[in-house]
C-alpha cells in the first residue's frame, strides 16, 4: 500500500542553521506518527517545511501521490493537511464558531459575485458551516460549543488547543499535524485530549495524525510510531519502546554522562 | 429618546414587541431629528451643544450596557420595520430641508464620503489594509466617468459601470505589487499611488491638467433631467435632491454590498487575515489573493461614488482628490467604528458636517483630523460603534 506522506531527505537550512538535516519518514493512511525530541531539535520546522510555510533547502515532500514541496500554504491545506500551531493562533478577535467556520474556508466554494448576487446560496452555505462547526464543537472534550459566541481570545488554555483542533478538522483533513497539543493541560485535560485522538481515529479510520509532543503520557497512547529528532537530524525511529531504550535518545534528553550512566 | 431609554433599562433583556416597535421608530427619528438640527446649526455655540448631547449619548451608553443590548435587540427583532423607517426618512428628509440647498449639498457629500468609508472598511476595517490610495479611485473613477460623458457623449448610467471597472483595474494594479510589503510599508505604497495619481491628473493634457474637467453634462432618467427640479406630488424639491436620491441610492448598494460580504466566508477570511495572517494561510485562504480582492472592491465602490460627484458637481479638477480626501476617508473609518457597518456611515456624516460647521477652523482641517484620530485612539480606539461579532441567528 502507498504511503500517504512521504518525506525525503528534507533539510532546511537558515543562512548557517540547519534546522532540519536529511530527514526521511513516510507515514501510511490511518497511522498515528509522534515525533520527539529536546527543544530546538527542528521539529516545528519539519512541520513548517510539510505545510509549506517554508520551500526546504533540499529534499521533497510528497503527499497522497502528489509532491507537494514547496507548494503554498493554502495549497498544501486544499490538498487534506491540517495543522495547529505550538503557540495557539487562534483568531483573537472572533468568535470560537468563527474560528471553526474560517477553517472551512477550503471546503467552501462562495466568491464575491456569488455573495453579491446569490445572497440566498451564499447563507445556505453558512448556515451549512454553522451545522457543522457546532457539531465539531460538541463532540470534543471540554465545553466549547458553550462558549461558542465568547471571543477566541477569552479562552483559557486548554481551550484555545481545543478549539485550535477543532479548526484543524473544519478543514476535513487527510493528516492532521498537531504541533504539542498538551501544552498548558493538566493530566485530566491531557487525558480527555489523548481520548479526543483516538475518537477521531474511530470515526475516520483513514486519518493520519502526526503529534509532536514533549508529554510522554500522550507519546506512550500511540506507541506504534515514534520518531526522535535531535539537532536536525533523525536519530531513532520505530515503536516507542525501541526508540526509549536508544542510548541515542537517552543521551539527547539527559546527556552523554547519565545515558551512560 | 433618552427617557424612553431609562425606562426600559429596569426591563429584562428581551424587548417585548411593542416597546422594540416604538424604540424603532423613535431612535430613527430622533437620529434624523438630530442630523436636522446638525445640518441647520449655524455659530459654533448650537454645534458645540449637539456634539455636547452626543457625547452624553454615548457617555450614558457606556455606563448603561444594556441600554446599548436594548437598541441592538429591539431593531434586530424588527429588521423590517427597520428598513421601512430608515426609507421613509431618507425619502422624506429633503421636504424637511425644503429649498435649503446648501443643507443637500452636504447631505449628498456626507452620502458620497459614506460610500467612500464603507469602501474603505473592507480594507482597513474587515482585513487591517492601511490603504491611504482611496482618494485615488475616487478620483480615476469621477475622471474616467467624465472623459467618456465629454469626449464620447456617454450617458451617465453607461459611464458609471465602466468607471468602476476601471477603478477596480487600478485597484488590482495597486493592489499586486503592494502585496510585497506589509504594514507601515504597505500605507506607504498606497500614500505614494495616491500622490502619483493625483500628480498624472495634473499633468496629462487630456485630464485638462490643473484646471480640470469643466462642462460634465447632467444625467437623466426617463427624460428628467437632473439639473431641473425636481417634483413630487406636485411639490418642488430643488435640483439638488436629485443627487441626493441617487447618492442615497448609491448608499443602500453600498451597505448591501458590506453586508453580504461580511456575512460571507469573504467577510471572514478578511477578518482572519485580519488577526493573523500566518494561521490564516494555515486555514488554506490565498493570503495575497484576498487582499488584492480588498483593493479591488474598495476601487470598485470608490469609483461609483466618484462618478456621482463628477456629475453632481459638473466640473472636477486634481484638487478635489487629494491626498486629505485619503486621511479624511480613514478618519471616518476609525471614528465610526472598524468593520461596523452603522458606526461607518455615523463617521462619514460627522465628519463631512463638522468641519463645514467649524468654518473657523478651516485652515486647521489636517489638524482637526490629526487630533480627531489620536482622541479617538486613545479614549474610544474601537470606535464610536465597536465591530460586533456575528451572531448567525442563533444567539438570544
Amino acid at each position: 500500500m502507498s504511503a500517504l506522506l512521504t518525506v525525503e531527505g528534507v533539510t532546511m537550512r537558515f543562512g548557517g542553521l540547519v534546522a532540519v538535516n536529511n530527514v526521511g519518514f513516510s507515514l501510511a493512511k490511518g497511522a498515528v506518527l509522534s515525533v520527539i525530541g529536546p527543544n530546538g531539535a527542528g521539529k516545528s520546522t519539519l512541520f513548517n517545511v510539510i505545510t509549506g510555510v517554508y520551500k526546504p533547502t533540499a529534499g521533497t515532500v510528497t503527499f497522497a501521490g502528489a509532491e507537494i514541496t514547496g507548494k503554498p500554504a493554502y495549497d498544501v491545506v486544499e490538498r487534506g493537511i491540517a495543522r495547529t500551531f505550538q503557540s495557539s493562533r487562534l483568531f483573537g478577535d472572533l468568535s470560537v464558531l468563527d474560528n471553526v467556520i474560517i477553517g472551512m474556508h477550503t471546503r467552501t466554494r462562495t466568491g464575491v459575485l456569488d455573495a453579491l448576487f446569490r445572497p440566498a446560496a451564499s447563507k445556505r452555505e453558512m448556515a451549512a458551516c454553522v451545522a457543522k462547526a457546532e457539531a465539531l464543537l460538541k463532540a470534543g472534550s471540554g465545553d466549547l460549543y458553550d462558549q461558542r459566541y465568547r471571543p477566541a481570545g477569552a479562552l483559557a488554555q486548554a481551550d484555545r488547543r481545543r478549539l485550535e483542533i477543532a479548526r484543524a478538522l473544519a478543514s476535513e483533513p487527510k493528516l492532521l499535524l498537531l504541533d504539542e497539543p498538551s501544552v498548558g493541560m493538566d493530566e485530566t485535560e491531557t487525558d480527555a485530549l489523548v481520548a479526543d485522538i483516538r475518537r477521531l481515529r474511530v470515526e475516520n479510520p483513514e486519518l493520519a495524525v502526526i503529534l509532536i509532543e514533549h508529554d510522554m503520557r500522550v507519546v506512550e497512547a500511540f506507541p506504534d510510531n515514534v520518531m526522535c529528532i535531535d539537532y536536525g537530524s533523525k536519530i531513532a525511529e520505530g515503536s516507542f519502546a525501541t526508540v526509549r531504550s536508544d542510548p541515542r535518545v537517552q543521551e539527547a534528553y539527559l546527556g552523554k554522562a547519565a545515558a551512560d550512566a | 429618546m433618552q427617557a424612553e431609554a431609562s425606562a426600559v433599562a429596569a426591563s429584562p433583556a428581551t424587548p417585548s414587541k411593542a416597546a422594540a416597535a416604538a424604540f424603532v421608530v423613535l431612535s430613527q427619528l430622533g437620529g434624523a431629528a438630530f442630523l436636522y438640527f446638525l445640518l441647520k446649526a449655524d455659530g459654533g455655540w448650537q454645534v458645540v451643544g449637539l456634539l455636547a448631547v452626543l457625547g452624553l449619548g454615548f457617555t450614558l451608553l457606556e455606563k448603561f450596557p444594556q441600554v446599548a443590548e436594548f437598541a441592538r435587540a429591539s431593531l434586530a427583532s424588527l429588521p423590517l420595520l427597520t428598513i421601512a423607517v430608515a426609507a421613509v426618512v431618507v425619502v422624506a428628509f429633503p421636504f424637511a430641508v425644503g429649498s435649503n440647498t446648501y443643507m443637500l449639498h452636504l447631505l449628498i457629500v456626507a452620502q458620497l464620503y459614506a460610500v467612500l468609508a464603507l469602501a474603505l472598511n473592507f480594507q482597513l476595517g474587515s482585513a487591517n489594509i492601511p490603504n491611504f490610495a482611496t482618494g485615488a479611485s475616487y478620483g480615476i473613477g469621477a475622471y474616467v466617468s467624465a472623459l467618456l460623458a465629454i469626449n464620447f457623449g456617454l450617458s451617465f448610467w453607461l459611464t458609471l459601470p465602466l468607471a468602476a471597472l476601471a477603478a477596480t483595474l487600478f485597484g488590482f494594479v495597486i493592489g499586486i505589487p503592494s502585496m510585497r510589503t506589509r504594514d507601515t510599508y504597505l500605507a506607504l505604497v498606497t500614500i505614494a499611488f495616491g500622490v502619483v495619481v493625483q500628480q498624472l491628473l495634473n499633468n496629462f493634457d487630456f485630464t485638462g491638467g490643473p484646471n480640470g474637467l469643466v462642462g460634465i453634462p447632467a444625467p437623466s432618467l426617463f427624460g428628467h433631467s437632473f439639473a431641473d427640479p425636481l417634483v413630487i406630488f406636485g411639490h418642488k424639491l430643488p435640483s439638488q435632491a436629485n443627487f441626493y436620491y441617487l447618492s442615497a441610492a448609491l448608499v443602500v448598494v453600498a451597505i448591501v454590498t458590506a453586508h453580504r460580504l461580511h456575512g460571507s466566508r469573504i467577510g471572514l477570511a478578511w477578518n482572519a487575515l485580519r488577526a493573523d495572517e500566518i494561521a490564516a494561510r494555515a486555514q488554506g485562504i490565498n493570503v495575497a489573493w484576498f487582499k488584492v480582492l480588498a483593493f479591488a472592491v474598495d476601487a470598485f465602490l470608490a469609483a461609483f461614488a466618484g462618478t456621482i460627484y463628477a456629475f453632481y458637481v459638473s466640473y472636477i479638477s486634481p484638487d478635489n482628490f487629494t491626498f486629505l480626501v485619503s486621511v479624511t476617508i480613514m478618519t471616518m473609518v476609525i471614528v465610526g467604528g472598524m468593520d461596523n457597518i452603522f458606526g461607518v456611515i455615523v463617521g462619514a456624516f460627522l465628519l463631512t458636517i463638522l468641519p463645514e460647521k467649524l468654518r473657523a477652523f478651516s485652515d486647521y482641517r489636517l489638524l482637526f483630523f490629526g487630533v480627531v484620530i489620536i482622541g479617538f485612539l486613545m479614549i474610544r480606539p474601537q470606535g464610536l460603534f465597536p465591530q460586533r461579532m456575528r451572531s448567525y441567528g442563533g444567539r438570544s
